[in-house]
């Protein structure tokens, strides 16, 4: 019963933390209606710029956010602005560019091989940092705290992001943006600068998760593939487009590989996951909480 | 006076031609007495193992100057050994025809090859049909050897033999350190490599009288594997197997220890384990483990630490478990012809068939002698097995079985203290 706790609580705890990965990618494609392939790519740019944020400064990870969300939010904002926008604005009649994904592709592998040719193959871990392998002890239970940190800054970061989108001005031109790209540009909305901007804050977000994941993982040039596939699966689970939909989503997929490799092996519940990605895409495609309209 | 010149022409004539006739006759003589070993060596020097096909030219050709600079092949009269490379690019039939070349067109007395396993079994088949004796340094797999042919040697362990020898190794520590081991848990990545090391590993269990309280394969791309330590933590295997890339590999070892899951030992099979930046990426978390690879720089066997240094200097890098198998090919090579005392192909076989080769600069490696078997199987060829720790000049591996290999005056530390 103890070890059925334990395993919901790593689920969750891991599982939030696949959700603020995907959440970036769920808000530049609300936005831009464009899958980033990127995504990953921008996970592991983030990874290094927390592991070199924290490896020169010495301090706490948690403190690196100040560094790593605005590197970040302006690494996505000029990615849009600089390689992405012209793209757009030649396919501007086109309600899903499809060369937009191309180019994201193209981004995805520069950046992959260039931080293999800059920094090496190597794999590299924050060693002196003071979350690295603490766990809680409750009873018999061990609870990863740095996971537990995840968690929060999770619920956080999509609480906050919500409420951005809801209340503030920019998140309003950002949802207009979103729901009628013609339309918000006729109320004066500058679309180009509204993508900059989710594309920007997408970033951001990674950055985020990028933060919670290096005090208990690796850094190597091609570990955002391992979770961007995740991200994609997240997203399509929790509803494409949706905020809450994406932390649900990597709650559920968290809990499906915490809890089933109790009853069978850890290859099977990867199959399951899978699976059930299948399922969801065969039965309701737009997601458990995707809506059939956007935002 | 006219005569006598012109006598003295033809005279001049005569002997010029003579001298010419003793000339072009004098010319070939050297070349029939020139007295090399034409060894052809066919290894991948391009394409995606060439680094390793470098390495093993590299350790060859070290060994070849060593051998010529003490004056060759003496019951051949001082034959020097000429090495001829042929690249296999990793390609069998790239193989196969470098093969057919090296015997046909340069009349190779031995070759040597091929790294690549594909490229090996194909290309020992061209050698046993025109029946050149063919060592073989590295490749691994099992069926290289278990064709039924007469002239492959191979140097290497075969595949199989690196679980026999985890067993034999935890067996040995069982003895030395009075400590009984009753339960394993066998922990892999569910590729090709992985799932062959279980199977093998379930059988050796079953014989050695181990019971195996977990079997658990996991996706090598996991993003997190506490759900499998916590597996391990419940199953409480006195030891644990492991199979593991790269960035599992630090991510097992890393969760173990937040875990804190206690066992006797963890005994992994190079791979991620053997991965330079392994120690980096996990630190003391990775105390006390156990590692098998082929070779170490540490081995403490006469000669190794001077053969490594030497190699460093020459090519910049550490000898490994390829280039060492390649420099004592090499001097496999030497010790049978200097039996043989022919260049007759069937000689050198059969010589190299009663090979014993116990001393001599090339045995640096783990094990304590080269004998074939009746298949060509190096029979002793042993794997070695390291363990992590720190004794005072940070985290390294350091040589810990077959006993005669271990690094003087280190104790393994088994069960691990907690």
């Amino acid at each position: 019963m103890e070890f059925f706790l334990e395993s919901i609580l790593n689920g969750i705890c891991m599982g939030s933390i696949y959700g603020l990965t995907a959440l970036g990618l769920t808000v530049i494609f609300g936005v831009l209606k464009v899958i980033n392939f990127a995504h990953g790519s921008l996970i592991m740019v983030s990874m290094y710029v927390a592991y070199w944020a924290i490896i020169y400064t010495g301090v706490h990870p948690y403190v690196a956010l100040i560094i790593v969300v605005p590197v970040m939010y302006f690494f996505g904002y000029y990615l849009q602005d600089i390689v992405i926008k012209p793209i757009f604005k030649a396919e501007k009649d086109v309600r899903e560019p499809i060369t937009v994904i191309i180019v994201t592709t193209g981004v995805w592998y520069i950046l992959d091989n260039l931080t293999l040719l800059i920094f090496g193959p190597q794999y590299r871990g924050i060693q002196n940092n003071p979350l690295r392998g603490k766990m809680l002890d409750i009873g018999n239970m061990l609870i990863s705290v740095p996971k537990l940190w995840g968690f929060v800054t999770a619920v956080i970061t999509a609480a906050a992001v919500y409420w951005f989108l809801q209340k503030t001005r920019t998140g309003r031109a950002i949802r207009a943006t979103s729901l009628d790209r013609e339309a918000a540009s006729l109320m004066g909305i500058n679309q180009f600068k509204i993508y900059n901007i989710a594309f920007g804050i997408g970033t951001a977000i990674v950055g985020i998760s990028a933060v919670t994941l290096v005090p208990f993982y690796n850094i190597f040039p091609s570990v955002g593939v391992l979770f961007d596939i995740k991200g994609f699966i997240i997203v399509v689970l929790g509803g494409l487009g949706s905020i809450g939909g994406a932390i649900i989503g990597g709650i559920i997929i968290g809990l499906i590989e915490s809890i089933a490799p109790m009853f069978m092996t850890a290859t099977w519940a990867e199959a399951i996951v899978y699976g059930l990605f299948l399922v969801v895409l065969f039965v309701k495609p737009s997601g458990l909480f995707g809506v059939k309209y956007d935002w | 006076m006219k005569i006598d010149i012109r006598i003295m022409g033809k005279l001049t004539v005569f002997f010029s031609i003579v001298a010419l006739v003793a000339a072009f006759s004098v010319l070939p003589a050297p070349a029939v007495a020139e007295n090399v070993v034409k060894v052809g060596n066919i290894i991948p020097l391009s394409g995606p193992s060439a680094s390793v096909g470098q390495q093993g030219k590299q350790a060859r050709e070290m060994a070849v100057e060593e051998i010529n600079a003490a004056g060759g092949i003496k019951s051949l009269g001082g034959a020097k050994l000429k090495m001829i490379y042929a690249d296999s690019e990793s390609k069998p039939e790239k193989g196969v025809a470098e093969a057919e070349r090296l015997i046909n067109t340069d009349k190779v007395n031995v070759l040597t090859g091929c790294w690549n396993s594909a490229v090996t079994y194909p290309t020992t088949a061209v050698a046993e049909r025109y029946g050149i004796p063919f060592i073989v340094p590295v490749s691994v797999a099992d069926k290289i050897t278990e064709q039924g042919f007469k002239n492959v040697f191979r140097i290497a362990a075969k595949d199989s033999w690196w679980t026999r020898d985890q067993f034999a190794f935890l067996k040995d520590m069982e003895k030395e350190f009075h400590t009984p081991v009753k339960t394993l848990a066998f922990v892999y990545e569910n590729g090709d490599w992985g799932q062959g090391f279980a199977s093998q590993w379930k059988i050796l269990a079953k014989k050695g009288g181990y019971k195996v309280v977990l079997d658990e394969p996991y996706p090598s791309t996991a993003t997190d594997l506490s759900p499998v330590v916590q597996k391990i933590r419940r199953a409480r295997p006195d030891v644990l197997m492991l199979v593991s890339n790269a960035a599992d590999a630090i991510l097992l070892t890393n969760t173990l220890a937040s875990y804190k899951v206690k066992l006797k030992a963890v005994i992994a099979s190079g791979g991620g384990h053997a991965d330079p930046s392994f120690l980096k990426a996990t630190g003391k978390n990775a105390r006390y483990l156990f590692d098998i690879v082929e070779w170490e720089t540490d081995v403490n066997k006469p000669g190794a630490k001077e053969a490594n240094a030497k190699f460093k200097a020459k090519y910049g890098y550490n000898l490994a478990g390829e280039s060492v198998d390649a420099y004592l090919a090499m001097y496999v090579l030497k010790d049978a012809l200097e039996r043989a005392g022919s260049l007759d192909p069937a000689k050198i076989r059969e010589a190299l068939a009663t090979t014993h080769l116990t001393s001599g600069p090339g045995m640096i490696v783990g094990y304590d002698s080269v004998e074939f078997d009746k298949t060509g199987q190096n029979k002793n060829a042993s794997l070695i097995m390291v363990q992590i720790n720190d004794i005072g000049n940070g985290l390294e591996r350091i040589t810990v079985w077959p006993k005669s290999a271990r690094r003087a005056g280190y104790t393994p530390v088994f069960p691990m203290p907690h």
